[in-house]
């Protein structure tokens, strides 16, 4: 009935689907194991959810039955109906009049609004339970992503896990509200149409019970074959749009290039190249369907005819009682369509199945726990900074390599920074700069090591409080959805409208927050220039008062002279009576720290000063 | 009504235009396979009737012409299986090439300089917007179109069936369902637009909010906001939750309109034949036809409901993307030059779209072939404005601009999702490996490619990840040296490279252009130090010319970021 919806997963609504993330050129194909010791956090915490997701998925499962077995009733209510119908015609013939329609017209009219009823009925229950259940996905999905490592190599990339979480887990609401019930009916129907049919006529039965049962093991043959290359083809279609958007990120270029013909020329081949394969596939998958209809419209002829031949007295056998009367052919004629018509729901409903189930695998996928982030879900309380301006970090012994890789990218370092000392981190792109300040900042464990933030030693319990004291700006803060505020507090509370106005102030942010007001930023917002976002990731280190520690990864290195000079500043007076980290190859910024330290040697310097 | 047909008359005529006939014969098999279940249910009602009545006696038994009803009623099965197969296949083979179609005339039409300049402007969500729109426009044919035709189709053909009966019947039944058939799904449709909006808006706001507990996960974790942001993506899909509960009802509500249509027609039917048959105005049989067709007519209902749905969001991106569909104005070409000269700008005013400024004012320059330029100046100065303008991709306001065929190297080092290979030949389409390796090694990314174990075959995801910013600016470099043009403007080729590395490009660079004019437009010292002469702008215009040896050619150079 509805089998043009067949084409909405092949066609529609795929979105932008994941490519797959491809092997780095400098690096190893990134496959993240979850290690022994603090890296395994990530699966602990995401195993907290099982309990209560399975119990949603059983709360689905048993709105889904229900919602069947509504619509299984509403389905057997047409026996009914199809009699009132038969008998009232059976009663036309023998020459009763419009008096005698009355009450059977009313009768059929009433059942069909109690149908219509229970299939609206219907439709909500599952429709709820779909929704409740793609919430408390999503919900898991998002604790998995926020449990990693930001240094995870093998974590999702924002684009996938955006696309993969709104847009694609939709499928997931049509798997659960449409095809399931649809499932139970497709067990109760025929067999009930078939008993009713067998009640008056064996032969009209064993028509509907031979094309019936046939219906399927075509259906099998056919989809198996179709199946495995329909399910390649639904990610490249999605492939179609993921080309589209990835060509015109980069229009720039392309046309720099002058390349816009050739471009749209492959874009058009790509398409053309998609259409043929998947015409090839859905030549296949449609006559599967083909076959259904065919054997469908067939069984319901065949009955149409012996009925016939049989009321005409050809076809003098197949009966119980004789011969059928007009009403009883008829109502066979009547119900005989609906012992295949939750058949052809059920192939109308496949392509819900294919990208339900895709949605269902790809939000598995971003379930998956990689490398943990150390204190990923600890309530952390606060600890008073300590006042002598800053806390000493001291690094020993330590190693890091990314998971999967051989190669360590910190081997045995050791670092020694006093309280309230200014500090670069220099050497070659590459060296590890990033890496050792990202392991202060605990947000990845360390292989072997320690770190000590003011003598307490960082591991995944003491993290998220350690934290607290500390600030991170990176090379290229992450502007939030939300206004310039908002982007400063991030919605931290405790921050006074002074803070908020010291911060401004130090990272000479008062004209753009002036010229931006409430605008928004961030995606869908206006974006800002480089050194605008580094300012704003100064004024989020300084508006926390409690903020004694603070880590920054190459902070001018995408800025002209001008802005470099102006964030530098900004930097010095933030760093005032706090501890200053800096990973840095700008020589300016250099001359403004108390000691430069060189990453490239392996073993840092080591120095006592605490 | 008018204003929904002109938002969609440039994407129908995009439709027709690519795969008219096409388009026609899908809608034409859909009515056919309608129909033909129209007929095969309405013929076998009367068959049994009429073979049940003829029955009664052995003498009209045997007069009964059974083989020609019989035969008809195999005919139509066949006929309804073959339209609907041949149905599917060519709607679907349409739509994949009105689709292929549609992708390709989107992209030139955002590939136009201005429209190009806009859509960098625009927002990441705006882009996933864009697709979203495309997604709409997908089902406009197969899932509205197709089965608004067949209903059509259906209910004239029911009250042309029916009209034989009676006229004043078949008028009835075919206005009812023509009526409760479009009426339902309009209504249906424009009580659809307010929640498809909204939850396309939620859909957005999903997606900013999961990219920044991802993007922005570090900054949130040192804030100890992470908690924060899932709960606010939990409560986002509440407000997701109840738009998507809002149309669910709607699809309720058209559930159980239909299911209140068919019963009515059913039952409004069944009285009308009863009072024919009582007037003796038709026969048994003439009355079972009459129901059995009314009843396979509503069959075709329920394919509207989807479509209904989404007919709001599907006028909504046809609304956005219609002006995409039409081809921007390309400006004239420029002028030609005076031999020996690569650029020739007089009095140039250049304006960004919509701006109330001017970004470049007055300004005057001649660059020789094969000399070398360097632009500097504070950010918002207009080094990027002045190389778009000699690259033609800003037309000026105000005077002269002439320029040699010119390649831009970019300030973002931009890669595509596609190979190695396929990234380098966007700058060359017939360059062989041979070639394609020579630049690589010229740029210095010759032995780090032929460590790959798939050579250029390697594939570079989404920004080109796996190369690092060094990798990513010396592939950037084998792309120009691929463009074979007198003339390469270079915005900032050296950001982010740490000194060893930038000088090694800078010389790789020096050599491989050769006798061909360069402008570098930069802010960093060595970048400035390579050129013969500097340019120095403020505000939009050119402050001062300095060449190599002058004096002030050194001071300006140090003012400029060291390595």
């Amino acid at each position: 009935m509805t089998d043009m919806a067949y084409s909405r997963g092949r066609l529609g609504g795929m979105g932008a689907l994941p490519a797959e993330r491809p092997a780095g050129l400098a690096g190893e194909p990134p496959q993240a194991q979850a290690e022994a010791h603090p890296r395994a956090q990530a699966s602990a915490h995401a195993s907290a959810h099982v309990s209560a997701q399975a119990s949603a998925h059983a709360s689905a499962h048993v709105s889904a039955r229900a919602a069947g077995y509504v619509q299984t009733l509403s389905s057997l209510l047409w026996l009914p109906q199809a009699g009132l119908i038969a008998w009232s015609v059976g009663g036309m013939a023998r020459g009763a009049g419009l008096a005698d329609a009355v009450a059977p017209a009313a009768l059929v009219f009433g059942i069909g609004a109690l149908r219509a009823a229970l299939d609206g009925w219907a439709g909500r229950l599952a429709f709820r339970a779909a929704r409740g259940k793609l919430s408390q996905l999503r919900h898991d999905a998002a604790a998995a992503l926020a449990g990693r490592s930001p240094l995870d190599q093998a974590r999702p990339a924002s684009g996938l896990a955006a696309s993969v979480l709104a847009e694609q887990a939709e499928a997931v609401v049509p798997l659960l509200a449409r095809f399931q019930p649809v499932r139970i009916r497709v067990t109760i129907v025929p067999l009930a149409i078939l008993l009713t049919v067998l009640a008056f006529s064996w032969v009209a039965a064993l028509t509907l019970l031979i094309a019936g049962p046939i219906i399927p093991v075509f259906m099998a043959l056919i989809g198996w074959r179709a199946k495995a290359a329909s399910e390649e083809q639904m990610v490249e279609i999605g492939g179609m749009n993921a080309f589209l958007l990835d060509r015109l990120r980069g229009l720039a270029t392309i046309r720099a290039l002058g390349a816009v013909d050739m471009t749209a020329a492959r874009l058009r081949a790509h398409a053309e190249g998609l259409r043929k394969r998947t015409m090839a596939v859905l030549r296949i998958a449609f006559l599967s369907s083909a076959v259904l209809e065919l054997f469908a419209a067939l069984g319901v002829a065949m009955v149409a005819v012996y009925v016939g031949f049989h009321l005409l007295g050809q076809l003098n056998f197949g009966a119980w009682s004789g011969r059928l009367t007009l009403a009883e052919g008829l109502f066979v004629l009547l119900i005989a369509p609906a012992f295949f018509e939750p058949l052809r729901e059920l192939s109308s409903v496949w392509h819900d199945r294919a990208s339900g189930e895709a949605a269902l695998n790809a939000l598995d996928g971003l379930r998956t726990t990689g490398v943990g982030l150390p204190g990923a879900d600890a309530k952390a309380s606060r600890v008073p900074a300590a006042a002598r301006g800053g806390p000493s970090v001291v690094v020993e012994n330590l190693a890091f390599a990314h998971a999967g890789a051989g190669r360590q990218v910190i081997t045995d370092a050791a670092l020694a920074i006093a309280p309230g000392e200014k500090v670069a981190l220099t050497g070659r792109s590459g060296a590890g700069k990033s890496t050792l300040l990202a392991l202060i900042a605990g947000l990845v464990a360390p292989e072997s090591g320690q770190i000590l933030i003011d003598g307490r030693a960082l591991t995944g319990a003491s993290a998220a409080e350690l934290r607290t004291r500390m600030a991170w700006i990176g090379q290229r803060p992450h502007i939030f959805a939300g206004s310039l505020m908002s982007n400063i507090t991030l919605g931290r509370d405790g921050l006074t409208a002074t803070d908020l106005d010291k911060a401004l102030a130090v990272a000479a942010l008062r004209d753009v927050a002036a010229a931006h007001g409430a605008a928004p930023l961030g995606e869908g917002g206006i974006g800002l220039s480089g050194g605008e976002a580094l300012r704003l990731a100064l004024a989020r280190a300084a508006a926390d008062p409690r903020i004694d520690l603070i880590l920054v990864d190459e902070p001018t290195a995408h800025l002209d002279a001008a802005t470099a000079a102006m964030v530098t500043e900004g930097l010095i007076a933030l760093s005032r009576g706090r501890t200053l980290v800096v990973a840095t190859h700008d020589p300016r910024l250099m001359a403004q720290m108390d000691r430069t330290i060189d990453v490239e040697a392996q073993v840092l310097e080591a120095l006592a000063c605490v | 009504m008018r204003v929904i047909l002109s938002d969609l008359r440039p994407v129908l005529a995009l439709f027709l235009a690519e795969r008219r006939r096409m388009l026609f014969v899908g809608a034409g098999l859909a009515a056919l396979t309608v129909l033909a279940g129209v007929a095969l249910l309405g013929l076998s009602g009367w068959f049994i009737t009429a073979t049940a009545l003829a029955g009664l006696t052995a003498a009209t038994a045997m007069a009964f012409d059974v083989f020609a009803p019989a035969a008809g009623i195999r005919f139509l099965a066949l006929v309804r299986t073959g339209a609907r197969y041949g149905e599917r296949l060519t709607t679907h083979d349409a739509t994949l090439s009105v689709l292929a179609a549609l992708r390709e005339r989107l992209f030139r039409g955002w590939a136009g300089p201005r429209a190009a300049r806009a859509l960098a402007l625009r927002p990441a969500k705006l882009l996933f917007r864009l697709t979203a729109d495309i997604d709409a426009l997908d089902g406009l044919y197969l899932r509205i179109l197709v089965p608004v035709g067949a209903m059509v189709a259906s209910a004239l053909g029911t009250a042309v069936v029916v009209g034989f009966i009676a006229p004043w019947l078949g008028l009835a039944i075919g206005a009812w369902l023509v009526a409760v058939g479009l009426g339902i799904p309009l209504v249906a449709a424009r009580m659809a637009y307010r929640p498809a909006r909204r939850r396309a808006q939620a859909i957005e706001m999903l997606r900013s909010g999961v990219i920044d507990l991802v993007a922005g996960q570090t900054e949130l974790v040192m804030a100890g906001r992470l908690e924060a942001q899932r709960d606010h993506l939990a409560a986002i899909d509440r407000r997701l939750t109840a738009a998507d509960d809002g149309l669910n009802r709607i699809e309720t509500g058209v559930t159980i309109g239909f299911g209140l249509t068919s019963a009515l027609a059913l039952a409004g039917m069944l009285l009308a034949v009863a009072a024919l048959v009582e007037a003796e105005a038709i026969g048994a049989p003439v009355a079972a036809l009459g129901i059995l067709v009314v009843l396979a007519a509503v069959e075709p209902f329920g394919a509207l409901r989807r479509g209904a749905l989404e007919f709001g969001r599907t006028l909504l991106a046809a609304r956005r993307l219609g002006p995409r569909l039409l081809r921007e104005d390309v400006p004239v070409a420029p002028k030609d030059l005076p031999r020996g000269m690569a650029v020739e700008l007089v009095g140039v005013d250049v304006r960004h779209d919509g701006a109330a400024r001017v970004t470049l004012r007055g300004i005057d320059l001649v660059v020789d072939r094969g000399e070398r330029i360097a632009i500097v100046g504070a950010s918002g100065a207009g080094k990027s404005t002045l190389l778009d303008l000699i690259a033609g991709e800003r037309v000026p306001e105000r005077g002269e601009a002439a320029a040699l065929p010119a390649t831009l190297m970019t300030q973002r080092t931009e890669l595509f999702q596609d190979s190695l290979r396929d990234n380098l030949r966007l700058a060359a389409p017939a360059a062989g490996d041979r070639e394609l390796m020579r630049v690589l090694d010229a740029a210095g990314l010759g032995p780090d490619v032929a460590a790959l174990p798939r050579g250029l075959d390697t594939a570079l995801g989404e920004g080109g990840i796996g190369l690092s910013g060094g990798q990513s600016r010396r592939l950037a470099l084998a792309r120009l040296f691929l463009r074979d043009t007198p003339l390469w403007l270079l915005d900032e080729p050296t950001e982010g490279l740490d000194g060893r590395t930038a000088r090694d490009v800078l010389a790789r660079l020096g050599r491989e252009a050769q006798r061909r004019a360069l402008i570098i437009a930069t802010h960093i010292r060595r970048e400035a130090a390579f050129a013969a002469r500097v340019v120095v702008m403020e505000h939009g215009q050119i402050a001062a010319v300095l060449h190599r040896g002058e004096p002030g050619f050194d001071a300006v150079l140090d003012a400029l970021r060291p390595d």
